[in-house]
């Protein structure tokens, strides 16, 4: 036990190490980036940025520090690099003098050094919060994560494990074509085409639901906007205050339900073949023809056991969770980091999102070495190897 | 039920009946399916005669009636520069199309054969694919493609227009994170085909190896290959729906039905039929693709029936 543990730890911080290596290279080698663009075509006249700006941002952002010391840097910190021997250094294109592995700023004052990633540094934005720590940024944008991501695997949860028992256990029923026919139309919706239909309807002051019907209509994204709410609108019904948890609640509404169906329509269908397989079963047979009641022989029986594949998607929703929904947050202006991250990608901000990469790697190697434990605990036929 | 319909069927019919009829007997039982089927190939149809049955050039912008309301000229209105919804609609299903197939057919040929050497070979070839494919399975695959979609951005495809440059480029990301299931799905076909009787026959006369892979492994594993492509092109027409939908895909001018979508939000009450109809296209077409796999798992193989 304790051995494997330890191997799959080396294994997992191999695959850490090596993804991340993979991103950073990959970043640094792309076409475009942060000097893309800057100098027009290079010695154009027309461009007001010289080689010599050029030169200086690629020393302030430490680009000239090739990918190889740059990756070093970003995950061991750069405090310890003026031991690093000079014949190592980089060398200036236009002096061919080498350059330390600090930055200016480090080598100024020791407190401006990086600390790397290990050390849970993960340096300072470029472009989306320009100059805040990368850290603090990812934590401000979690908590609004959080609650459209837990809300909505709960809920999703809640919703699908019922039905997906329900449509087994009466397979071909009229429920179970119905639930079919749902969970087909929850894969194949585009979420980012779902949400603006259900924005059009219900959100906002322009929408038919108040306009026509003059009902309260909900929230439609700006979750961290405190202003009062405007007339017609469900906060000012509820007389709701901006910024209290409840507000958030009722901004949360949309784009959890949007987010929860596609989830809701593949874990439904999920839940059914595995409380299929089950119920096929001899074990099943027996505790029936043993004149077991129907409804002991489904929850003490059959659902135990259909419930272990379960494991693996709430243990591969822990990643989810860190990470949000990429298009609801943006479809629902939600800033949350799957919001982040997007703005950071095609924005070239790679501090941000390299952590962003990086800490999911760590939590799908960690999801997926719990996933292992747990079906070990609830299935004592699975061992360790 | 299937099982004792096709035995029923099989002793009443003495004459061998040709194999292509009877699975197109079956599939056509699936209503569903078949509707699949004909509004695809009607989004083909249109995809393919677009420069002929559209009614304005796709790029014409014409300044007077911009956000137009639907009316005999523009049968969906027109957008924010003026240019003809329904144009613009039938040629942005060319590309979302075109990706689609191209896509899903490279990445299932791909994962056949990946899947079937791994499976015939074994042992360390096997572990490694194995560990791969697990890996990638577990990697979130939206912030990923976005950030090969972004890093891609800049390379062009020489000698070809933008729009299929970037096509290609988009489904090159695509093909990269979508040939795991099929190499999953024909390694566990293969692994129980390897030493049945027919294949240590074809071994004992001396067939090579690479010969019984592609002789006699894939194309017993064929049937779920088809149905798994089917139902896989639904899910690859959403994601690059997305992708362009969030600006990583296809760059406007060039309409795709994701990027279609991407700046209605503002005018979406006044003319809502701008983010009706690229969405609508997008979601009836995933639909038929499931259907049309749903359909073609009964009829090939009933026994995967669900």
């Amino acid at each position: 036990m304790v051995n494997y543990l330890v191997r799959r730890l080396i294994q997992m911080m191999l695959v850490v190490i090596v993804s991340s290596m993979a991103i950073y290279f990959l970043l640094y080698l792309s076409p475009g980036g942060p000097l893309a663009g800057l100098g027009g075509e290079s010695g154009s006249r027309q461009s007001k940025v010289t080689a010599q700006d050029i030169e200086r941002i690629s020393e302030y952002l430490g680009l000239y520090r090739g990918p190889a010391w740059g990756y070093i840097a970003w995950l061991t910190g750069e405090d310890w690099m003026d031991k690093i021997p000079q014949a190592l250094w980089p060398k200036n294109p236009l002096t061919s003098e080498p350059i330390s592995l600090q930055l200016s700023a480090c080598r100024e004052n020791d407190e401006n050094c990086g600390h790397g990633v290990l050390r849970g540094d993960f340096g300072y934005s470029w472009q989306v919060a320009r100059g805040s720590a990368v850290g603090d940024v990812l934590l401000s944008r979690m908590r609004n994560t959080l609650i459209l991501m837990v809300g909505s695997t709960l809920l999703s949860l809640v919703v699908a494990i019922p039905i997906g028992i329900f449509s087994a256990v009466h397979q071909y029923s009229r429920l179970d074509y119905a639930f079919t026919t749902f969970s087909f139309m929850g894969t194949a919706m585009p979420v980012f085409w779902f949400g603006l239909m259900v924005i059009m309807v219900v959100g906002g002051n322009q929408a038919p639901i108040y306009k026509l019907l003059h009902l309260p209509y909900l929230p439609t994204g700006n979750v961290i906007l405190v202003r009062a709410p405007l007339a017609g609108s469900l906060e000012l019904l509820m007389s709701i205050k901006p910024g209290t948890w409840l507000d958030i609640a009722v901004h949360a509404i949309l784009p959890t339900l949007v987010l929860s169906l596609s989830y809701m329509a593949g874990w439904s269908r999920f839940m059914r073949t595995s409380m299929l397989e089950v119920l096929r079963q001899d074990y099943v047979r027996t505790a029936r023809a043993k004149g077991l009641r129907e409804r002991a022989v489904i929850y003490k029986h059959a659902l135990r056991n259909a419930l272990i594949p379960l494991i693996t998607i709430v243990v591969f929703q822990i990643p989810g969770i860190f990470g949000g929904a990429t298009i609801t947050e943006t479809v629902f202006n939600w800033p949350g980091m799957g919001f982040l991250y997007v703005a950071a990608v095609g924005r070239t901000d790679y501090p941000i999102a390299m952590a962003f990469l990086f800490i999911s790697a760590v939590l799908v190697v960690i999801a997926s070495l719990l996933g292992d434990i747990l079906y070990t605990v609830v299935d004592p036929r699975i061992r360790f190897n | 039920m299937a099982i004792a319909e096709l035995k029923s069927e099989n002793l009443t019919t003495v004459k061998q009946e040709n194999q292509i009829v009877l699975i197109a007997r079956r599939y056509l039982k699936h209503k569903l399916a078949v509707a699949g089927m004909v509004l695809i190939i009607l989004f083909v149809l249109a995809a393919i005669l677009a420069p002929w049955i559209a009614p304005y050039p796709v790029y014409k912008q014409n300044l007077a009636p911009v956000y137009s309301n639907p009316s005999p000229q523009h049968l969906l209105g027109t957008d924010e520069l003026g240019r003809d919804n329904l144009s613009r609609l039938l040629y942005a299903a060319r590309l979302s199309l075109f990706i689609t197939l191209l896509v899903n057919l490279t990445s299932e040929t791909a994962g056949v054969l990946i899947g079937a050497f791994s499976g015939y070979f074994g042992g360390w070839v096997d572990a490694t694919i194995q560990r791969v494919v697990e890996f990638m399975l577990t990697l979130p695959t939206l912030p990923l493609l976005l950030f090969f979609s972004a890093i891609l951005r800049g390379i062009t495809v020489p000698g070809l227009p933008a729009e299929w440059s970037q096509a290609l480029i988009i489904s090159f990301v695509l093909i990269a994170f979508g040939w795991m299931g099929s190499t999953r799905l024909v390694r566990g076909v293969v692994l129980s085909l390897r030493d049945q009787d027919f294949a240590q026959a074809a071994r004992a006369l001396g067939r090579d190896k690479l010969g019984i892979i592609l002789r006699h492994m894939i194309p017993n594993a064929l049937a779920p290959v088809i149905v798994n492509l089917t139902l896989n092109l639904g899910g690859v027409i959403v994601l690059e729906a997305a992708l362009s939908f969030l600006g990583f895909g296809i760059q406007p001018p060039v309409p795709t039905w994701g990027n279609m979508l991407q700046n209605v939000q503002q005018r979406m009450w006044e003319q809502p039929w701008l983010a009706f109809y690229p969405g609508l296209c997008i979601f009836l077409t995933s639909l038929s693709f499931n259907y049309m796999g749903d359909g073609l798992r009964d009829a090939l193989d009933p026994r995967l029936k669900m």
